[in-house]
């Protein structure tokens, strides 16, 4: 019991740690780039396409461009202000994160300013102003509705965290889903059937019934509409509060008439990547996605080949500090204690909190906290390494339990020390014995660093995401891409089997001459 | 000639309340041969176990040399490279080969190099006539070929002592004789040894003196003659009845 309230103890200690530090906030850094945060994957207000036609921006730490309406708007607020238009993708949730610890200076992604969001962020004028709509499959009963109020027993959804989901209740007897965390997982719910509709805005429904023929976008007139509060419909630029470039961006948007706007808008609903595709899907895939999908899936092998590695040191360093015999002397003893103390806190704490949280706490806390502005790609190594660390020092720990009493005595009895003892004898049997749970920690790493897509790490899961949402070919990509992830980890697993193999050494061994001849030892 | 190595004195060792050696006296000299014998549980293997410290003693002392080994700041390592030990399971190295298994401890305790190390280990895996499984892993010997290469391990730190904790009693009896040959021959060298063993033959052909132990204490000590031929105490004498009328 008293152990338990330690553990507690420590947890606490690094929450209070971490809160009371939030409180600083970061300052604005003074460079000569404007960094817009934005999915990339939300068109036609923004998304990801492989070249820099028409206008699209690079996007940081990718050789991928993004385009469409919010990036135009980006270039020219960035231009007023003498900036380099630079653009950051970043996930919907992240973005106000990404806004506040620094790691982006403006949000342009479609965002409304809601009560909710000023609390945390400050907003410029409107930059585009929209109207709700429902999208829903063009055979459905619902196709035909010119009334919200027509959607008795559909099921509807909308996306986490916008108000559109809050719209959904002036829906009256509709049935409300659980709110999803995308678009393009949205129009593969509509299209398979398991929801009936989203609530979503007018270019989105453009765009998904252009996309997509089997969808359509409803048109409603004002009285039997949405009744929705300018605050929402009107998008506007999300920046940090007491921002002081916000006065030159809204006399920047004021310049830019609705008509322009409206300019902006169908121009990028006309240049948004095609989406029909010819000939075979599977080829056609590969050709225009191809070399993203080779980039992320060298991105998770890479996260998750050096997170176990780093990971498996740790765990071995772990496993030999926790089995150290008892020292004589009190104070070794003390210090001996405190040390375990520390390194279950470690493993208790990673083992027991999600990768995700971890990673969302290290990447946006530590800017808000410290002002430390992490690598996204670093930042993604040292977690899969902690948290890959924490339970291989479990692993190894087993594997030093199931190693015989015996081994230990032998040594001691020769005089190997403990560290020794642990490197000649016991680690090589005990990793041995660990090495299928270290098997299977790899492979869950291959598949778990796609939770990284929180801090937008270009891995293979947020490439597929990218790709979809950009060919609507939903089923044709996360196909492919669950062949990549099969094949990446089938391959490991032989892998480890080879080396299983290796480690146990041949089955026969030569014998030097003829065993039969020595069953009694010649006594000199 | 009778100069001491290794005197315990006072030895007390228990496990939480269960007293296993009560009042342990007595010293092995340079050369000798000691068998210990007694019942199972009598605390033969305790004492030897305590002797180098893979147990603690309660109280007591032990000497090395003249000095304390449950001295704070004791060279253990040392001590436990001059004092081998060799198991009743044997324990050899499973990750390691044979010649593996005579070699690392040289070259990691002793720090000898490689070259001398593996000469040494051949040469001695020769004489315990285990020099063609040298490649062989523990797991595809028999006990009698384990505790063959146990043997040659521990001689090769040329140790000054050697510990054996009841060698042959996990052994099928056709193993039995080959490990006991090889100790015999290890006797006649001249190292000193103490044996904990069931084998009446060997501890009485083999050894200089015999320890009989009885519920955690010494209970008769002297020449094989002494102990074998006119035990004094009746616990002696009906545990060597028992043992004697079975062979």
């Amino acid at each position: 019991m008293k152990k338990v309230w330690f553990h507690l103890l420590g947890v606490m200690a690094v929450v209070i740690g971490a809160v009371a530090l939030t409180t600083h906030s970061t300052p604005v850094s003074a460079s000569g780039t404007f960094k817009v945060g934005m999915e990339c994957g939300y068109a036609p207000f923004n998304w990801t396409q492989s070249t820099s036609a028409n206008g699209a921006v690079k996007i940081q730490g990718s050789s991928d461009y993004a385009n469409g309406y919010d990036v135009q708007m980006a270039k020219k607020v960035a231009k007023a202000l003498g900036k380099k238009p630079v653009i950051v993708k970043t996930s919907w949730d992240g973005l106000p994160p990404a806004l506040t610890s620094g790691k982006i200076d403006a949000i342009i992604a479609g965002m409304s300013p809601t009560p909710d969001r000023r609390k945390t962020i400050d907003f410029t004028n409107t930059y585009y102003a929209s109207k709700l709509t429902v999208v829903v499959r063009r055979d459905s009963k619902f196709a035909k509705a010119t009334n919200i109020q027509d959607f008795k027993g559909a099921k509807i959804t909308a996306q986490l965290s916008t108000f559109h989901y809050q719209a959904i209740k002036q829906m009256k007897g509709v049935v409300k889903e659980e709110a999803m965390n995308n678009f393009p997982a949205m129009r593969v719910a509509l299209e398979s059937g398991t929801i009936d509709g989203y609530v979503s805005e007018i270019p989105e429904g453009i765009t998904a019934q252009d996309a997509n023929p089997n969808l359509k976008y409803l048109k409603f007139s004002k009285a039997n509409g949405f009744k929705t509060s300018p605050e929402d419909v009107d998008l506007a630029i999300g920046l940090r509060k007491n921002e002081a470039d916000k006065a030159t961006i809204n006399a920047t948007l004021a310049k830019i008439t609705t008509k322009e706007r409206n300019q902006m808008m169908n121009t990028a609903v006309a240049v948004q990547p095609d989406t029909s595709s010819q000939g075979n899907w599977f080829l056609s895939i590969l050709k225009q996605y191809g070399p993203m999908l080779l980039r992320g899936t060298g991105m998770t092998l890479l996260i998750s080949l050096i997170g176990t590695i780093v990971g498996f040191v740790i765990g071995l360093l772990v496993g030999i500090i926790r089995t150290i015999p008892t020292p004589k002397t009190k104070g070794k003893r003390g210090l001996q204690w405190f040390i375990n103390w520390l390194l279950s806190v470690y493993i208790e704490v990673f083992r027991g909190t999600p990768m995700i949280v971890q990673a969302a706490v290290l990447y946006y806390g530590a800017a808000q906290a410290f002002g430390i502005n992490m690598n996204k790609t670093m930042a993604a190594l040292v977690i899969v390494s902690i948290n890959t660390g924490a339970y291989i020092s479990e692993i190894i720990r087993g594997g030093i339990i199931s190693v015989d009493e015996g081994q230990f005595e032998a040594a001691h009895a020769l005089g190997f020390t403990h560290l020794q003892t642990m490197m000649k004898v016991i680690l090589p049997q005990a990793v041995r014995n660990s090495l299928p749970a270290v098997t299977n920690e790899f492979i869950v790493n291959i598949k778990d660093t796609s939770v990284l897509s929180v801090i937008s790490v270009s891995e293979l899961f947020f490439s597929a995401e990218t790709v979809a949402g950009q060919n609507f070919q939903f089923f044709h990509t996360y196909l492919i891409v669950s062949a990549i992830y099969l094949i990446l980890t089938f391959t490991i697993s032989r892998l480890f089997r080879l080396i299983e193999r290796r480690i146990d050494g041949p089955k026969n061994y030569n014998v030097m001459n003829n065993q039969m001849q020595v069953e009694t030892p010649e006594v000199k | 000639m009778a100069e001491p190595i290794i005197q315990v004195q006072n030895l007390k060792k228990a496990f939480g309340n269960h007293e296993v050696l009560t009042d342990i006296n007595f010293d092995v000299n340079k050369g000798e041969v000691v068998s210990i014998i007694g019942r199972s549980g009598s605390g033969k293997s305790t004492l030897l176990r305590n002797i180098n410290l893979l147990e603690e003693p309660t109280g007591g002392q032990i000497l090395f040399h003249n000095q304390s080994i449950l001295d704070q700041n004791f060279d253990l390592p040392h001590y436990r490279a001059a004092v081998g030990m060799v198991f009743q399971q044997f324990n050899l190295f499973s990750n390691l080969t044979v010649l593996e298994n005579v070699v690392t401890p040289q070259t990691t305790v002793l720090k000898r190099n490689a070259a001398e190390a593996k000469t040494h280990a051949l040469e001695l895996l020769k004489q315990v006539g285990m020099d063609p499984f040298v490649n062989a892993k523990p797991d595809q010997l028999s006990g009698g070929q384990k505790q063959r290469v146990a043997i040659a391990r521990a001689v090769a730190m040329d140790p000054e002592v050697l510990l054996f904790d009841e060698p042959t009693s996990a052994l099928d009896p056709e193993m039995v004789d080959d490990v006991l040959n090889a100790m015999k021959a290890l006797a006649t060298t001249g190292l000193t040894m103490i044996v904990v063993t069931h084998e009446m033959a060997f501890a009485r052909d083999v050894s200089d003196r015999v320890v009989f132990m009885n519920e955690g204490v010494i209970a008769e000590m002297g020449t094989p003659e002494q102990i074998f031929d006119h035990p004094q105490q009746t616990a002696t004498q009906e545990f060597l009845k028992r043992y004697l009328n079975r062979a």
